[in-house]
């Protein structure tokens, strides 16, 4: 119990630190590039725009409003991407001033995902101009939406501490990792449509095996269907996000003393 | 609370490292697979206990992988001890370079929060002390630049700024302040000072053991692991630096021994320790070359050598003060010795009178009770129209046409004669071109901008000169030559060049000296270094003090004792010490022979005072031997 005080106190001192690097990613994020802000609206546009075309003109599927089923899903999907990517890196980074000062490591993963979560927030203003531009329908159930995104932070900081202390002892994690991602969005029904044309055993082993879908089948219900999350996907979502929480941080904990001996 | 702001108590550190790095997945699974991945156990760290109190200031010291680091790490809390307990009261504040860990694309301004907030500050604070840092960094006009066009200096300033805008109850540094400029460092050195005073404990690593002399009262020498020695920090230093000579210097005769087994040969065999001969194998060893000196004599250092009797460095080849007025020969010399401040204002005793030297308003106001220069001036030219003189036939007739009577038969007369052992109007005109007058009052002999004595003797410089290079002593070049010819390459020959020719066209003559020294139960016997004897009676031509030449060495150890030396000059002879070349015609003109041969010879060069039969300075002796070295290097140097 103590020691959980002790955390949060720790936790407090550097919060600071935390809204300070968090807002240094986006500083630089946005310095970057030439467009900025307007890019990271721009960039999910522009994606939703070709995937559209090739999706309903070429492919022939039918999803009604396709442009907002998609961003709907990609948008959480994407955060999750970038965010465990990022937070992989965050500790070996920072290995040039983790050597020199004494920082509790866990605070550059933590904001890593917390500067995407941003980011990502902050670029919902791309889906609110499809949605104005398609002319859906708003569904109150779209108030949801930050218990959604709440699940899926806790899932992504407890990937990313998992992730990131696995990277200080094996560099090649990366590379792993970024083929995972490719063949986890083919797995995920982001651009296609779950239904009856795909296997029982697809059906399953989404459904029962890939967090991701329990995340985006929320997004979809409370923005494109309008409506309430069934209570499997919602409390499973919860479910998922904390178990992942506890592997991440439990794995973390017990490696961060050896960390300075390999970054 | 505890007095001491850190206590170690018998930390063990301990990794458990693979003996080869792994550090991908793939290598992993294979090496599991043929199970052999082995781990060893490498400690760090043992026995490690220190405590240290409030306010005080500790330097770590020791090689590369002793430990230093890490003990720091652990006291930061970087690392966690494996064995033992480390407690720390109060907030540690490591220095760190901005920019080493923190975006470089950040501009100074969002670096100097980010950084104050990874040391635990929080916004607020760094809000109202920003001002402070900036002022203190110096870097107003960089604030919104990137920190990645910043010099090292500047990140380095930033992060000092950072670091200890609030005193620190423990500073911790490690090798950061090596950098920047003088200006820079002199301001961290201050604020260091002002934050000792101010109770702040210092840690401090860094492998310049003067700055750790410097700063810390205490010291920890570590060595593989282990504390070797604790206690104050001048005496933990002077310990290791003594230990790292003694690794050095058996490093280097284990090489030599090496380099001996294997026959290697010399690249160049350089005759004589003296000046010339050290300058000459320090620059070619510096570009590569492997040399062998030796010297017939017992010592290094040729005719500059210093003795240390009883303390006193004890010029044991006539009184050498070092001048110059080419900036780089002083930077030269610099660089191997600590020069003092010594100015050279030799006396001059004439029967029971006595003149400063050289001549100027002080000789000439107790020769002739006058004050103005002007007065002086016509007193001397006078003088010097009373003779009548048009061409002055001798010695003698040459020095009264320039000084006129009083100052010739007081002060240049006798001392001459003794010099040369013959009577003045004997000696040809031209031994004295110019004889200065200075209408100042102005004692110093020289005219140079810069003057000294090294600190601790020459040939302690000479030492520091041929560090690293082979040096054989009383090794005479025509018999080593004769029983190991195929040792060595070439040869730089600064003994006496018509010996090298065995006196083929004869003997190029010298005038010589022979000093009389002997211990006195003074503390001070003449009160300045250098007294000359003008008059003929006194059979010596001066007297030299050593202890005065070191005037900082007597303050510091007083003793009641004095060395002194008697000058007296002798006729040379073939087998006497040479000292003064006898530059006249005919010894010009017979050495021109010898150098006439001395350019057949491809594999030799002639140089130094006896090589090329010149009197030298020292000081153009040093140039000397660099441009000839780089003549033979092909170096073009400006
Ligand atoms: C009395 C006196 C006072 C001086 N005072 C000053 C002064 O105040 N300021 C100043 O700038 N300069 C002074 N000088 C000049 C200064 O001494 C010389 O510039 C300097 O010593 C020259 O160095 P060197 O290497 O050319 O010769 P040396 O120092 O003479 O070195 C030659 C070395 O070669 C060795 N050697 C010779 N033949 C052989 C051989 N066959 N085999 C092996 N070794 C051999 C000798 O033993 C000697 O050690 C003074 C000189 C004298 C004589």
């Amino acid at each position: 119990m103590d020691l959980l005080k002790y955390r949060f106190k720790t936790l407090f001192k550097y919060k600071d630190l935390i809204r300070e690097l968090v807002s240094r990613d986006l500083k630089l994020k946005y310095r970057r590039s030439f467009l900025g802000y307007v890019w990271s609206i721009l960039d999910p546009l522009l994606t939703m725009v070709v995937l559209t075309i090739v999706f309903t003109r070429l492919l022939g599927r039918k999803i009604e409003n396709y442009p907002v089923y998609l961003l709907s899903g990609r948008m959480l999907y994407d955060f999750m991407k970038d965010s465990t990517n990022n937070a992989m890196k965050s500790v070996v980074g920072n290995a040039a001033l983790l050597r020199k000062v004494y920082v509790p490591k866990y605070i550059f993963t933590l904001a890593k995902v917390t500067s995407c979560m941003v980011d990502m927030v902050l670029s919902l203003a791309a889906l609110l101009i499809v949605m104005l531009v398609t002319r859906a329908q708003f569904h109150p159930t779209i108030l949801l939406l930050p218990l959604v995104i709440l699940q899926l932070y806790i899932f992504c900081c407890g990937l990313g501490f998992f992730l990131a202390q696995l990277n200080v002892f094996f560099r090649d994690i990366q590379y792993i990792y970024s083929v995972m991602l490719t063949a986890w969005m083919y797995a995920t029904p982001i651009i296609y449509q779950l239904d009856e044309r795909f296997p029982r055993w697809f059906h399953i082993a989404v459904k029962g095996f890939n967090p991701m879908y329990y995340y985006i089948a929320q997004s979809r219900d409370i923005i494109y269907y309008g409506n309430i999350p069934g209570p499997r996907i919602f409390w499973g979502g919860w479910l998922i996000a904390f178990v992942m929480l506890v592997i991440g941080v439990w794995s973390f904990q017990r490696s961060k003393d050896k960390f300075i001996l390999y970054i | 609370m505890s007095k001491y702001a850190v206590e170690v108590e018998n930390v063990k550190i301990r990794f458990n490292l693979a003996s080869e790095k792994v550090d991908n997945l793939k290598e992993y699974a294979i090496k599991l697979m043929k199970r052999e991945l082995m781990f060893q156990e490498f400690i760090a760290l043992q026995d490690i206990s220190l405590k240290i109190k409030k306010g005080e200031s500790w330097g770590l010291v020791g090689a590369n992988g002793s430990g230093k680091s890490t003990l720091l790490k652990t006291i930061s809390g970087i690392l966690q001890p494996y064995e033992g307990i480390v407690k720390v009261n109060g907030r540690i504040a490591p220095l760190i370079e901005l920019g080493a860990g923190i975006d470089p694309d950040l501009t100074a301004r969002e670096n100097i929060f980010l950084n104050g907030m990874v040391l635990g500050h929080s916004r607020e604070f760094m809000e109202k002390h920003f001002d402070e840092i900036v002022e203190f960094s110096n870097l107003e006009k960089f604030l919104d630049s990137p920190v990645k066009n910043f010099s090292s200096g500047m990140k380095a300033r930033l992060g000092f700024a950072v670091a200890t805008v609030v005193n620190p109850d423990i500073l911790v540094v490690d090798e950061v302040l090596e950098v920047g400029d003088m200006r820079f460092r002199r301001r961290c050195n201050e604020r260091m000072q002002q934050m000792l005073s101010g109770g702040t404990t210092l840690l401090y690593v860094s492998h310049n053991i003067e700055s750790v002399r410097n700063l810390c009262q205490y010291a920890v020498w570590l060595d593989e692991g282990k504390m070797r020695m604790v206690g104050p920090a001048s005496e933990v230093c002077d310990a290791y630096a003594e230990e790292q000579e003694t690794q050095l210097r058996k490093r280097q005769a284990e090489k030599r021994e090496l380099l001996r087994r294997e026959g290697k040969k010399y690249d160049y065999l350089i005759v004589g320790a003296g000046l010339y001969g050290a300058v000459f194998a320090r620059e070619l060893t510096r570009r590569g070359k492997r040399c062998l000196v030796i010297d017939k004599r017992s010592h290094i250092g040729g005719n500059i050598y210093t003795e240390d009797v009883d303390g006193i460095q004890v010029h044991k080849y006539g009184a050498h003060i070092f001048h110059t007025s080419d900036k780089k020969i002083w930077k030269y010399v610099n660089r191997y010795a600590d020069f003092n401040n010594y100015i050279n204002s030799p006396v001059a005793v004439y029967k029971d009178e006595l003149y400063n030297l050289p001549f100027n308003m002080n000789t000439f106001s107790r020769l002739w009770g006058l004050k103005k220069p002007q007065e002086v001036q016509a007193k001397i030219a006078e003088q010097i129209a009373d003779l009548h003189i048009t061409e002055p036939k001798n010695l003698e007739e040459q020095a009264l046409s320039l000084v006129g009577r009083d100052v010739y038969e007081k002060l240049i007369k006798g001392y001459t004669e003794k010099q040369w052992g013959r009577d003045c109007r004997e000696l040809p005109a031209f031994i004295i071109q110019r004889l200065p007058l200075r209408f100042t009052y102005n004692n110093n002999y020289f005219n140079d901008f810069y003057q000294g004595i090294p600190r601790g003797g020459y040939t302690k410089m000479m030492e520091k000169l041929l560090v690293n290079i082979d040096v054989m002593l009383e090794t005479d070049f025509f018999e080593y030559r004769k029983e190991h010819p195929d040792m060595f390459k070439k040869v730089v020959y600064t003994g006496m060049i018509d010996e090298y020719f065995d006196y083929c066209y004869g003997h190029l003559e010298y005038r010589s000296v022979r000093f009389e020294t002997e211990r006195v139960e003074e503390a001070n016997y003449q009160g300045n270094a250098v007294v000359n004897y003008t008059d003929r009676e006194v059979p010596y031509t001066r007297i030299i003090e050593h202890k005065h030449f070191e005037p900082e060495e007597e303050q510091e150890n007083p003793k009641d004792y004095s060395i002194i030396s008697k000058e007296y000059s002798m006729e040379w002879k073939p087998g006497i010490d040479p000292y003064y070349p006898v530059n006249d015609e005919k010894n010009n003109a017979l050495y021109e022979k010898y150098r006439a041969l001395a350019e057949q010879e491809k594999k030799v060069i002639f140089g130094g005072r006896l090589g090329s039969y010149r009197y030298y300075d020292m000081d153009k002796v040093i140039g000397a031997a660099i441009a000839d070295s780089a003549k033979e290097l092909n170096i073009w140097i400006q």
